[in-house]
């Protein structure tokens, strides 16, 4: 009997152990996507008695959105700097020298609980052979001014759930969109997170440079962003997803919306910009139609994601 | 001694409830204790000897695995146990129903029961499906006995060997079994060969019991099957390899006095493995991983009490079951990131039930049977995102409560006999019913999505039946109806698009108010001389949503007729069973109208000695005129076996 039961057991143990395993979901969501909840100090510049320290995620910048924040510490009393106006803008120097920038949050916001200054910058391009950045920084103690300006190193952004795509509305004006959140989507409903912004045309002759007058972006504030994403695979004929919701703008500034991932893969995000007033700025409606064989739609506005 | 009257006792208290608590079929099936096979093959698969009953009918995917549908309900609706185990299949296209997973050569028997009164095991609308294994009795003399059967089929080249032995003596009991099926592709009644319709399928169990005092035994029980290769030539994919493991451990405990007689408590454990494979199908867009798993951990104990002229079985029966299922598509340029999704989202299901099946004899001609059931099913969906693609408000976690009761009167009059029975029951939605995430169905072409938030359906069934025998045959006739609300199937959805490029559409399981369902058979048997009978079968159903439209798979108007004739050592048989055209199909669920057919069989048989060993050789054709058919519920009209000429031997020991 108790050989019989060994023999049982031996053959339980060999069948429990699967001839194919079974996938491990969790690592199988992190092929492709990285996620980064960490902000850790990106650069650190000495400009007389203060210390700048900017943390971003991964304490990297990358190409895409970035959140910043920004930390200024008295060398000498080694205390934080409160409630200082500090402004701040990214420049751009490519290989002819012209010099342009990027959607940036250009006066920061004090956030006195946590004591340092916020703003986000959506950097168009990484650093290359060609292309430099350098942050131009002012801040205020007192009644002085202070001028710093660092050059630092954007990187490649290699998760695509950050694209950004930036193009000219039948306004004329030229916008950007930026892919914020989720860095690491799931099967199922995501919160789709974007920023919306404006190139401002300067309207006066630029002054002595850096004159933020003709590096200004702004926001876009009430739009909406019609979503309609769609898998380009061909095998997947235009697969979509049901129950999405369109993006609008939320308090802080950002959209927001829903996208429904049936699976992992390569996803085109296909969006229509819309303004206050309902008119399209850029973007067509794309074919819905169950197309086996054909590569998925993509209408004039998208940007394609991978997890 | 005494132990052993017990046993007998026991035995004949149990058979005796049996034959009399199921109105329908069983009867039939009980006549043919320990013998699993047709009037027409004695070497028969699981499926055919299923076949043979009258309120079984069969959607059919290919040559294998067929999915018996009871009172024409398919398998979520009955409930199909291997000695009252809870198996659930590891296919989310529905390969392997449990049936699969025994050969004829492991079985003794096949215990359907209508209705609620299939009830005792779990929670059941169109009722049970059984398969009881081999269980040789403990014996004073020590007893060896097996036997061995071989065969060949010659449309499909399927050549099989069964063998099985037994050993026991007043301590000790052994049944072992094992099988061999290996078929290439069939040929249909045009002569051309149906692709992919290859099996091959090894089946071995084991079954140990030992007596533990005089009074009680320790049995273990093992089944491993293990079916590579098989196609599916109805679906865009075949199965490359499934295996189960079936195990179970039970202690069994008699009583010489009192009301209580028979107290049997099992612990079971069953893991299947399941993996598609879709590479010798070229014309597929798409190469597609599809694994399944499915592990079940069970608890079933019951006792069987007798006072006076009622006799009850009491059963608890608990189970906790977790359904996996993978698809992984790659892309054309393999280079791309596969696309990944679970068609199971790691599934759930425990249950948990107390039920009770009272039998009184009233009187020598009348008896009265009657039972029901309390269970508890609760479903965990642990990647629940999956559900909530389509419903945002899907819920992770589901208790539901299944109650069930049934009645049923029976009585004799003169030589005619009547029963008459009633029943109510809930049942929960099946994993993929409730979960199921963009399984494709390629009978309609749809691909389907579970909610995890379905009502219950719920079945009210009645029930009645009359005979007349007299010494040179019987006739009897039988019908049922059930009206059943929350009726579950798939109906389109305006929202998404499909995932499997064959698809058209997507399909959500939804319930409909109500559907109707009516089985109605008659069944005769006449001897016309000593040696020569003759039997026949009726069967009609009728199956309507609510709205007076006709739901799928309801069988048609179809008949069965033999003629046995046996003179010495031969035994022969003629048999012509067909259906008659399918004018209540349903095109909302992509049935289309099928054509009658008609089959013609014969066999014959000899018996004769090797040594002192009782030996039988068989030979006999199917469908001899070679007509080209396929039946109503032949996914995607896949046409069936042409002539079949079939051979086999077999050797009692
Ligand atoms: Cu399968």
């Amino acid at each position: 009997m108790k050989y019989l039961h060994f023999t049982l057991l031996t053959i339980c143990i060999v069948m429990a152990s699967c001839t194919i395993e079974k996938t491990d979901y969790g690592a199988e969501l992190g092929i492709e996507t990285t996620e980064f909840i960490e902000f850790n100090e990106a650069i650190t510049t000495n400009s007389g008695d203060y210390n700048i320290s900017i943390a971003a995620l991964n304490g990297t910048f990358y190409k895409g959105y970035n959140e910043i924040r920004l930390k200024i510490t008295n060398s000498n009393t080694n205390e934080l700097l409160e409630n200082s106006e500090i402004t701040f803008l990214p420049i751009l120097t490519d290989a002819n020298g012209n010099k342009s920038s990027s959607p940036h949050q250009y006066n920061l916001t004090y956030n006195a609980t946590e004591g340092y200054y916020s703003g986000f910058a959506v950097f168009t391009s990484e650093t290359s052979t060609t292309i430099s950045w350098q942050l131009y920084i002012n801040f205020t103690d007192g009644n002085k001014t202070h001028a710093v300006n660092e050059t630092i190193i954007v990187e490649e952004q290699t998760n695509k759930n950050l694209n950004i795509t930036a193009f000219t509305g039948n306004d004329n004006a030229q916008y950007f969109i930026a892919l914020v959140a989720p860095q690491s989507p799931n099967i199922g409903q995501n919160n789709l997170i974007a920023g919306i912004y404006r190139y401002n045309k300067p309207t006066n002759v630029a002054g002595v440079f850096p004159d933020a007058t003709q590096f200004s972006y702004s926001i876009v504030d009430n739009y909406t962003l019609l979503l309609d994403p769609r898998m380009p695979e061909p095998s997947m004929g235009n697969h979509s997803s049901p129950n999405n919701q369109d993006l609008t703008q939320q308090t802080n500034g950002l959209y927001q919306g829903v996208v429904n991932y049936t699976m992992t893969g390569n996803w085109t995000l296909n969006f229509i910009l819309k303004n206050e007033q309902g008119q399209t700025i850029k973007g067509t409606e794309v074919s819905t139609a169950f197309t086996p064989g054909i590569v998925g739609a993509k209408g004039e506005l998208f940007i394609d994601i991978l997890f | 001694m005494l132990f052993l009257s017990t046993f007998v006792n026991a035995q004949v208290v149990e058979k005796k409830k049996d034959s009399l608590g199921g109105v329908l079929d069983e009867v039939v099936i009980i006549t043919k204790k320990n013998k699993i096979k047709t009037d027409l093959k004695m070497a028969v698969s699981v499926d055919e000897f299923l076949a043979s009953s009258a309120n079984i009918s069969f959607i059919k995917r290919g040559a294998y695995a067929w999915e018996p549908l009871l009172n024409n309900m398919s398998t979520e609706r009955s409930m199909i146990t291997i000695d009252g185990m809870h198996v659930f299949g590891a296919c989310t296209d529905k390969m392997d129903p449990i049936t699969s997973y025994v050969d004829s050569n492991n079985l003794s028997d096949i215990e359907i029961k209508s209705g609620q009164e299939g009830g005792l095991h779990g929670a059941t609308v169109a009722g049970s499906i059984d398969l009881k294994r081999k269980s040789t009795p403990f014996d004073f003399a020590k007893k060896w006995s097996g036997g061995y059967q071989t065969g060949f089929e010659l449309n499909n080249n399927q050549f099989f060997n069964l063998a099985n032995a037994s050993f026991s003596d007043d301590k000790l009991v052994v049944d072992a079994s094992i099988s061999n099926r290996k078929a290439s592709n069939y040929f249909d009644g045009n002569n051309e060969e149906v692709k992919n319709s290859q099996f091959e399928k090894l089946n071995a169990s084991l079954g140990v019991a030992y007596k533990t005092t005089d009074l009680s035994s320790v049995r273990v029980d093992a089944i491993f099957d293990r079916a590579k290769d098989v196609g599916f030539p109805a679906l865009p994919m075949d199965l490359s390899l499934s295996r189960a493991l079936i195990t179970s451990i039970a202690y069994k405990q008699f009583f010489e006095k009192g009301i209580v007689k028979v107290w049997d408590t099992k612990l079971y454990f069953n893991a299947i493995e399941h993996y598609m494979d879709d590479t010798n199908r070229p014309e597929n867009l798409v190469h597609m991983d599809m694994p399944g798993w499915s592990t079940t951990y069970g608890l079933l104990s019951k006792i069987n009490l007798q006072k006076g002229n009622l006799s009850s079985e009491v059963q608890l029966n608990a189970y906790n079951n977790l359904s996996i299922a993978e698809m992984r598509m790659y892309p054309q340029d393999r280079s791309e990131r596969t696309m990944f999704a679970f068609s199971w989202p790691w599934v759930t299901t425990t249950y948990a039930g107390l039920s009770i099946n009272n039998l009184w004899d009233i009187s020598d001609t009348s008896q009265l049977n009657f039972g029901g059931s309390l269970g508890v099913n609760y479903n965990f969906s642990k990647y629940v995102e999956f559900n909530r693609i389509f419903h945002p408000n899907a819920s992770q976690e589901k208790i539901r409560f299944l109650p069930s009761v049934h009645a049923g009167y029976n009585f004799d009059v003169y030589n005619f006999n009547f029963s008459f029975g009633s029943g109510y029951g809930h049942r929960a939605p099946s994993v993929s019913e409730g979960y199921g995430y963009y399984i494709y169905n390629s009978f309609d072409r749809f691909d389907y999505i579970g909610n995890p938030d379905l009502k219950n359906e719920i079945s009210y069934e009645v029930n009645a039946s009359a005979g007349y025998k007299t010494k040179k045959g019987s006739i009897h006739a039988k019908v049922n109806y059930f009206y059943i609300d929350n009726y579950i199937i798939g109906r389109i959805l305006s929202l998404g698009s499909p995932m499997n490029y064959q698809s058209v559409g997507v399909k959500g399981y939804t319930s409909l108010d109500y559907a109707t369902l009516f089985n109605f058979s008659i069944n005769a048997k006449y001897t016309l001389l000593q040696k020569l009978h003759w039997q026949g079968t009726l069967t009609y159903a009728r199956g309507l949503d609510d709205t007076k439209m006709n739901l799928p798979f309801i069988r048609p108007l179809s008949y069965q007729s033999s003629l046995h004739f046996s003179h010495k050592k031969f035994g022969f048989l003629t048999s012509l069973n067909g259906d008659f055209e399918h004018i209540n199909y349903s095109p909302l669920y992509g049935e289309d109208e099928t054509p009658s057919f008609k089959n013609f069989n014969v066999s014959a048989d000899y018996t004769f000695y090797i040594k002192d060993y009782k030996t039988v050789f068989q030979v006999g054709a199917e469908n001899l005129l070679n007509e080209f058919y396929s039946t109503y519920a032949d996914w995607g009209n896949i046409p069936r076996m042409g002539r079949n000429i079939f051979t086999s031997l077999k050797i009692n020991f």
